[in-house]
């Protein structure tokens, strides 16, 4: 049996330049963070039961893999030639489409555990590069590959998309004083409004040649964000996220909605610096940098408006920056592999 | 004699301004995502880096606790390699010097886990067969050498090399100390920290 896990991931600046759309044209930019909450698969061989099983939120036992029906194992065994004999479960601290990236944690975890099955292992590159390409070419999901690289690698980055389609990655090296200092300024709260990204980034990338500048500048933003970071400047952060946001919104119709708008406002009009929608936008998390004294007030104020728009699943995610990225916790199967 | 401890002193001081700063900051990144993942850290060295080794296992495990004993349920655990001098005779004396560090490592390692190397030469076979090892199962090796960094500076995931003339063991193993040392210090102001947090 194998263990692994992917952290989600927060991003702060630059969403959306990760797409093949922009940085084909001008170089992609994103500052991102993962967090302590993980999606976990647990690969089992079963020699002896000749058939496929996939258990998520349903569960398939099947004859072959390309008779499952989700999307992401189907494609990831098809593609490895793994035919049989296996069982794939996953479990999550978070439910899907918050905008924290969980999908493609998944099929980062799901390929760091699935080589590492067939005796190999990737490193965080390797399966950062794995992952990309099973989501955007084996099943053409319309998505950038920020959340893959931010899965696979794990800590604070910078990632630069370049043209060739290869990667930078820049580690940002907090102190801890910086890195609690943020987190201690954070505030994130899980809207219960849950959306799949692919809609929101299909109009995205439809309009991407007409808002083409306005993502150069979100791109454009991410060495002052790294500036701001470095000095501590919690407010000037929450300025810069509520300037991306703005832009944001501007770049297709469903990022955002009447009802995201209100709780940002509560936010906003309780004293919060600035916030953004974590994600593609269209629902998910909702995140705001404010001074630590108006927490509570901005906390009461969101939920209220919560409330009155009958947000059965709305409540705050508590949150840590973590510095794990994929990894495999428990390998009871490496040596089948041996002599 | 004053001269003479000037000019040792001196040197030292250039060594430790030309340390890696970016190795040193990425050590410290795997170093904590080890900790989150609950993995092990196992470290070993020959002669004066053994007994570093063995210092910087009692300080991770311990002192870097020190003010959160109660607090911190979770802590480091390092490791040092091989655990008992009864291990390491016993694979000198049975199977060879060179497998005094693989051989009891391939007992202990899982892939959550992490390998910290220390060799000033960079060159002794026993820590290189063990890096080798910790390198075909794809685990984070943290080496720390000296001279030109020899093979453990090439093998190396992070490559803390302090940078000096070929033999200055001294001078190599004194700033080695001084970079365990600020590791052990940066976790323990970082726990502090973050327990005045809550």
């Amino acid at each position: 049996m194998i263990v692994v896990r992917a952290p989600l991931r927060l991003s702060f600046v630059g969403g959306g330049t990760d797409q093949p759309g922009f940085y084909k044209r001008a170089p992609g930019r994103v500052v991102s963070t993962t967090i302590d909450k993980f999606v976990y698969l647990v690969i089992n061989r079963t020699p002896l039961i000749k058939k496929v099983s996939a258990r998520y939120s349903a569960s398939e036992t099947v004859n072959h893999p390309s008779e499952l029906q989700h999307t992401r194992i189907r494609a990831a065994l098809t593609d490895l030639g793994i035919e049989s004999g296996i069982e794939v479960g996953s479990f999550a601290s978070l439910p899907a489409k918050t905008g924290l990236g969980s999908s493609s944690s998944f099929t980062v975890a799901l390929l760091k555990g699935l080589h590492a099955f067939k005796g190999s292992k990737l490193d965080s590159r390797e399966v950062a590069e794995a992952a990309s390409r099973l989501e955007m070419e084996l099943i053409q999901e319309p998505i950038g590959k920020q959340d893959q690289y931010a899965a696979a690698f794990g800590g604070f980055n910078m990632f630069q998309f370049n043209a060739d389609n290869s990667v930078e990655v820049t580690s940002m090296f907090l102190s801890y004083k910086n890195h609690l200092g943020l987190e201690q300024h954070l505030l994130l709260f899980f809207t219960g409004l849950t959306r799949a990204a692919s809609s929101v980034l299909t109009e995205q990338r439809e309009k991407l040649d007409a808002k083409f500048e306005t993502y150069r500048t979100m791109a454009d933003s991410v060495s002052e964000f790294a500036e701001r970071l470095a000095a501590a400047d919690f407010k000037g952060l929450g300025g810069m996220l509520h300037d991306g946001w703005q832009k944001k919104k501007s770049l297709a119709s469903g990022v955002s909605s009447s009802v995201i708008d209100r709780l940002y406002d509560a936010g906003m009009n309780a004293g919060a610096w600035g916030g953004k929608v974590a994600g593609a936008g269209g629902g998910g998390c909702v995140m705001f940098l404010a001074s630590p004294e108006t927490h509570t007030t901005i906390r009461a104020s969101v939920a209220k408006v919560a409330h009155e728009n009958n947000l059965q699943d709305f409540q705050e995610i508590p949150v840590h920056f973590s510095k794990s990225g994929a990894e495999i916790l428990y390998n009871g199967d490496w040596a089948v592999h041996l002599g | 004699m004053q001269h003479y401890i000037k000019e040792y002193l001196e040197r030292e001081i250039e060594m430790l301004r030309n340390l890696p700063h970016e190795e040193i900051a990425k050590a410290i990144d795997v170093l904590h995502a080890c900790y989150e993942r609950d993995g092990r850290i196992y470290i070993f060295g020959n002669g004066g880096s053994l007994a570093i080794a063995t210092h910087w296992v009692s300080d991770f495990n311990k002192t870097v606790f020190s003010h959160n004993l109660k607090h911190s349920a979770r802590r480091f655990q390092a490791i040092r390699v091989p655990t008992t001098e009864s291990e390491l005779t016993a694979w000198a004396n049975d199977v060879g010097y060179d497998m005094v560090f693989a051989g009891p490592l391939q007992n202990y390692l899982q892939d959550s886990d992490v390998v910290v190397a220390i060799s000033s030469s960079g060159n002794s076979e026993n820590i290189i067969k063990a890096v080798e090892l910790a390198k075909s199962r794809k685990i984070p090796v943290i080496g720390l050498s000296g001279f030109d960094g020899g093979k453990l500076n090439e093998l190396s995931d992070i490559k803390v090399l302090v940078s000096s003339s070929q033999g200055e063991y001294e001078l190599v193993e004194g700033a080695h100390m001084v970079i365990f040392h600020l590791m052990t210090k940066y976790f323990k102001d970082y726990l502090d920290h973050a327990s005045k947090k809550q």
